[in-house]
């Protein structure tokens, strides 16, 4: 280590130290507040750097990261912070994401400047990450663990499911919206290995009061035929 | 991101699989990002540029090995870097901020962001003692953060 550590924040900001000279100036950082500051303030410039170099990322790249997300669980928050409960979690996933698409998209600019979030490339993110987003869990006793996160300004919801069984041979889980006309099909559920699934729900939730699953015939049914095993009730 | 990634692993195939990493990464861990420490946007560059230095060190280590041996004292690997760098740096603000460094502060911040070389793999690149190296990727740094902070 260096007689003079407070002269490694450039290169610790740019990445140019090896692992042990790292590993050796993050203990540093941990005991000297005005390096850390200023490693921090190098790193987000450092970071900017990236946007001269924004290409935009081949689609099926973005399917593939969706598909190993919906089978990756989260870490807990850090020792310190564990009175946060999930919602804010969301909230921090969903923003990150968001910014993530924001910073992949090319010519969409910097992150927070210009724009609307219309343009976020995905509308699951654009539900999470919506400032109403509110997240409702399914009643007890359902299939694995449910929930939705619905936002009204956006008037989309995202289906959340995390231990679903796959469905029975020739069977299909299929989501409802159900307002006072009655039910209205939202979508087939695929069930990945690991039974963990984010899905957009088909059409828009403006009147709907629940969203509820049911169990159909492979290819979904235009009205439900079997009582639902999941139901989320978004008036509570 | 991926432009980023792809910058400095140089492998489009590989930088399809460092960026999935990295957002797989970013997913899993996001209720560690502390919105008290700086942007998403920063914490974001930051994983994936560490990802993708942590690729290229691990992937070219021996290969970089003798292509360093090899082009000491020859042409500068800075050319070559700095022209591709040059080629698609799109974004005229930061490319700007870059023109206001010192020419060395800008060899060694290209260098070792764009480069993902050590400070002791740009040292002997350029044949200047580390701390020298470690001087100019802070002032430069430094530099860039006034630049940025005057002009966001």
């Amino acid at each position: 280590m260096s007689a003079e550590p407070h002269l490694l924040t450039g290169a610790y900001a740019a990445h140019a130290l090896t692992d042990t000279e790292r590993l050796a100036f993050e203990r540093h950082l941990d005991a000297c507040p005005p390096c850390a500051a200023e490693a921090r303030r190098l790193r987000a410039a450092a970071a900017r750097l990236a946007e001269a170099a924004a290409t935009p990322p081949p689609a099926a790249l973005w399917d593939r990261v969706r598909a190993e997300i919906a089978t990756t669980d989260q870490v807990p928050p850090a020792p310190g912070r564990v009175g946060r409960r999930f919602p804010q979690l969301l909230a921090a996933a969903a923003a990150l994401l968001v910014a993530a698409l924001w910073v992949t998209a090319a010519g969409l600019g910097p992150l927070g400047r210009g724009g609307d979030t219309e343009r976020v490339a995905d509308p699951v993110a654009a539900v999470l990450a919506a400032p109403d987003a509110r997240r409702v869990a399914a009643r007890a006793g359902g299939a694995g663990q449910a929930e939705v996160i619905v936002s009204r300004q956006r008037g989309r919801a995202v289906f959340m499911a995390a231990g679903l069984a796959p469905a029975p041979a020739a069977r299909t889980y299929q989501l409802w919206m159900v307002d006072r006309s009655g039910p209205r099909p939202a979508g087939l559920v695929e069930v990945p290995a690991g039974g963990r699934v984010i899905r957009l729900l088909d059409g828009r939730v403006t009147g709907s009061e629940q969203v509820a699953m049911t169990v159909e015939r492979r290819g979904g049914a235009a009205r439900p035929t079997s009582e639902p095993v999941v139901v989320v009730d978004l008036r509570a | 991101m991926f432009g980023l990634v792809g910058r400095v692993v140089r492998n489009p195939a590989q930088a399809e699989e460092v960026t999935q990493e990295v957002f797989v990464e970013l997913w899993r861990t996001a209720s560690r990002f502390d919105p008290a420490r700086g942007t998403a946007r920063a914490w974001i560059m930051t994983c994936a540029h560490r990802r993708a230095v942590d690729r290229v060190r691990s992937a070219e280590r021996a290969a970089r090995r003798d292509d360093l041996a090899g082009r000491r004292g020859q042409g500068r690997p800075y050319d070559q870097v700095a022209e591709q760098v040059e080629a698609t740096l799109e974004h005229e603000q930061v490319r700007r901020s870059l023109d206001a460094l010192t020419d060395l502060q800008r060899e060694a911040v290209v260098l070792a962001y764009y480069g993902g070389y050590t400070h002791r793999e740009i040292s002997e690149l350029l044949a200047v003692p580390s701390g020298t190296v470690k001087t100019r990727l802070r002032d430069g740094l430094l530099r860039l953060r006034d630049h940025l902070e005057a002009r966001p």
